[in-house]
């Protein structure tokens, strides 16, 4: 199991080293110059000196991977001008990882909940309306729901404000004005979870471990919540635990509609106004939340499956 | 000694709506089970063995409709018994063990906690006597080592160790009633004597009364002292080993031992096979449903289906050939001299009274 996780962190490092290489390049083929147009060319040349932009393009790729690897992602150009860009996004982690937290926490519940129903009243006219429902959560994109929440219950019923507060991190009014956005990023997730418990444990439900179960004399409840949830859960690993992980990313759109200052929109922002450092360190922070999700959804398999975690070569007589 | 009788069903209806139509699975099942006996229930796939014995147990699914009948289980009838009642009597005093011990476990739960989990739920015992006595079953359905197996997955298992567990769990609660649903259909031949001696020996050991569901006719031989045939729903000859093995008076019953090959078959001997296919339940034939597939058929069998006849106090067969009217015929020789060799040489008595 220990030379798995090393293996698989190897490959990710190389994997990492892959991407942001490619991602130097590519940005570096972006039109665009960090002075704009009508700079004077005394501050093109202090710019561009500062920021090592004054180098051959291979050469900026090597001090740009020695300062990776010391941890120094380099500072911010224009954005937020002479921050470090580890700083910069460091401070929108935390206010992004509350949305996204207090999302989760709402769309993992409803998700199995209206999962659970519809398979406990399968076929029933409240199935079939979970059902109609998980296809409009999955087919319309979330900035719709955003930006029709918004117009609804904020600007016309004036429930919630229209922006999110931004006074305090902690106080109620700043929840209460989370709502919406955590709604709009929360039907997605609720749809997917949803979808899959259905089938799943559907499956689970009608197999031959379920049978013995009520043989066994275990009512039904019993026998849903103590063998077919688990069963039913192995395959569910794929679709949440990359939730979780993405509890970092943030979304774009989302974050534009409701005023949050959140990660989404760096990626966007940086690349227009050509601040690569900002562009690369985030693209980076994506990556790596990537790769640690992929890794930890094959880890949660084995925690759940007991034959992933054992291997297949054990069967004795 | 007339032993007392512990399950009893009666009239058994039992109808399955489906897309294309109702499935008219059981059509008047009646059969009585007695302390401490095995009733083997043997029929062609589809004759309704497993529903019969699912229906008493109401593990059907949920298209399932019980028209009539009852299944009388000391005093109460199981079949309309609340949901909540049926299953406090599922596995404590009437257990299973069905066909594929592969499937039949939770595949990420310790064996040890499967056998663990019926003694809490059923028995309310704390889990440290609830380990103790898995443990101890472990150890009597022939789980060596089973202190360090306790703690393994159904995956570190083989299929015949698996379906010993499922027969462990089946008796964790010291049950009443038995029923084996090819138990041993999923098993290679060897394990199969092995199960087959294992249940044999629980048996005895608690005197079980045990329902044996199986096609295959040597396994009849093997485990029961009485034998129902099914045949489409129906029960057409119910008797002791001895009555259904020597002396079969339904020409399904013939049909049957006909087809099973004996040590003596030659490899270019032909098997003989039943004509024809089940009828389709859809649409049950109004006579007698073998009649069709039935070379012995008269006019009546296709018209009106026969009652069971009393051959003896304990066979019953349901063939119009039984009646008094019917034209008098031996068993075919054929058969005779099959059944003579598969029996070890002992003739069946000539002209049963046919």
């Amino acid at each position: 199991m220990l030379g798995y996780i090393l293996k698989r962190l190897l490959a990710l490092v190389i994997t990492l080293f892959l991407i942001i290489s490619i991602c130097f390049f590519v940005i570096r083929i972006i039109p665009g110059a960090v002075a704009g147009e009508g700079a004077l060319p005394e501050i093109r040349v202090a710019l561009e000196k500062r920021y090592h932009l004054d180098l051959p393009l291979w050469d900026q790729y090597m001090v740009f991977l020695r300062n990776f690897v010391t941890f120094d992602f380099g500072e911010s150009i224009s954005l937020y001008a002479r921050t470090p860009v580890f700083n910069v996004i460091s401070g929108k982690i935390p206010l992004t990882l509350q949305l996204n937290l207090f999302s989760l926490l709402f769309t993992i519940p409803v998700g199995m909940i209206l999962g659970i129903i519809s398979v406990l009243k399968k076929n029933s006219a409240l199935d079939h309306t979970i059902s109609l429902l998980v296809i409009f959560f999955i087919s319309v994109p979330s900035f719709i729901f955003g930006a029709v929440l918004q117009y609804v219950f904020a600007f016309k019923l004036q429930l919630f404000p229209i922006l999110l507060n931004l006074e305090s991190r902690w106080s109620f009014k700043t929840f209460w004005s989370m709502i919406l956005p955590i709604l709009a990023l929360s039907f997605y997730g609720i749809a997917t979870i949803a979808r899959y418990l259905r089938a799943e444990l559907f499956e689970a439900l009608n197999s031959e471990y379920m049978l013995l179960s009520k043989a066994k004399g275990l009512s039904q409840a019993q026998s849903t919540a103590r063998h077919a949830i688990r069963n039913s859960f192995i395959p569910l690993c794929n679709v949440i635990v990359p939730m979780f992980t993405n509890l970092l990313g943030g979304s774009l759109v989302v974050e534009n509609i409701f005023g949050i200052p959140g990660l989404g929109s760096l990626i966007p922002r940086s690349i227009t106004v050509a601040d690569y450092y900002l562009t690369i360190a985030t693209l980076f922070f994506y990556t790596i939340i990537g790769l640690i999700s992929m890794l930890l959804v094959d880890l949660s398999y084995s925690l759940v499956d007991p034959r992933i975690r054992m291997g297949g070569g054990k069967v004795r007589e | 000694m007339e032993r007392e009788t512990v399950l009893q069903v009666n009239d058994l209806h039992l109808h399955f709506k489906t897309y294309s139509g109702v499935v008219q699975a059981l059509r008047g099942v009646s059969f009585e089970l007695k302390k401490g006996e095995t009733l083997a229930i043997v029929g062609e796939s589809g004759s309704g063995k497993s529903v019969t014995t699912k229906a008493i147990t109401r593990l059907l699914s949920q298209n399932a409709m019980i028209l009539r009948g009852s299944a009388m289980f000391k005093g109460t009838d199981l079949l309309s018994l609340p949901e909540p009642e049926i299953s406090k009597i599922r596995g404590n005093q009437i257990s299973l063990v069905f066909q594929d011990p592969l499937s039949a476990l939770d595949p990420v739960m310790k064996i040890g906690r499967q056998i663990t989990e019926t003694l809490i739920i059923n028995k309310k015992m704390p889990y440290k006597a609830a380990k103790e006595k898995a443990l101890e079953l472990m150890d009597s359905v022939g789980i060596p080592n089973p202190a360090k197996r306790f703690n393994e997955y159904p995956f570190q298992f083989s299929g015949g160790m698996r379906q010993r567990i499922v027969i462990a769990i089946a008796l964790s609660c010291d049950p009443e009633i038995l029923i084996c649903d090819e138990p041993t259909t999923a098993l290679d031949v060897t394990i199969q004597s092995q199960i087959l001696d294992l249940i044999k020996a629980m048996q005895k050991k608690k005197d079980l009364s045990v329902i044996y569901i199986t096609h295959d006719l040597g396994v009849v031989a093997n485990v029961a002292d009485r034998v129902c045939v099914m045949y489409a729903g129906k029960i057409l000859e119910v008797g002791t080993v001895m009555d259904i093995f020597y002396n079969p008076r339904h020409p399904y019953t013939w049909s049957l031992l006909s087809s099973m090959p004996s040590l003596e078959s030659k490899s270019e001997d032909k098997l003989m096979v039943i004509p024809g296919a089940p009828p389709n339940m859809l649409h049950p034939p109004s006579g007698d449903a073998f009649a069709s597939r039935n070379r012995y058929a008269m006019k009546i069998d296709f018209e009106r289906e026969p009652p069971l006849f009393k051959v003896s106090d304990t066979h019953y067969a349901a063939t119009w050939l039984m009646h008094p009217n019917a034209p008098k015929f031996e068993l075919p020789e054929e058969l005779r001299a099959r059944f003579a060799d598969r029996m070890g040489g002992v003739v069946p008595p000539k002209g049963g009274a046919l």
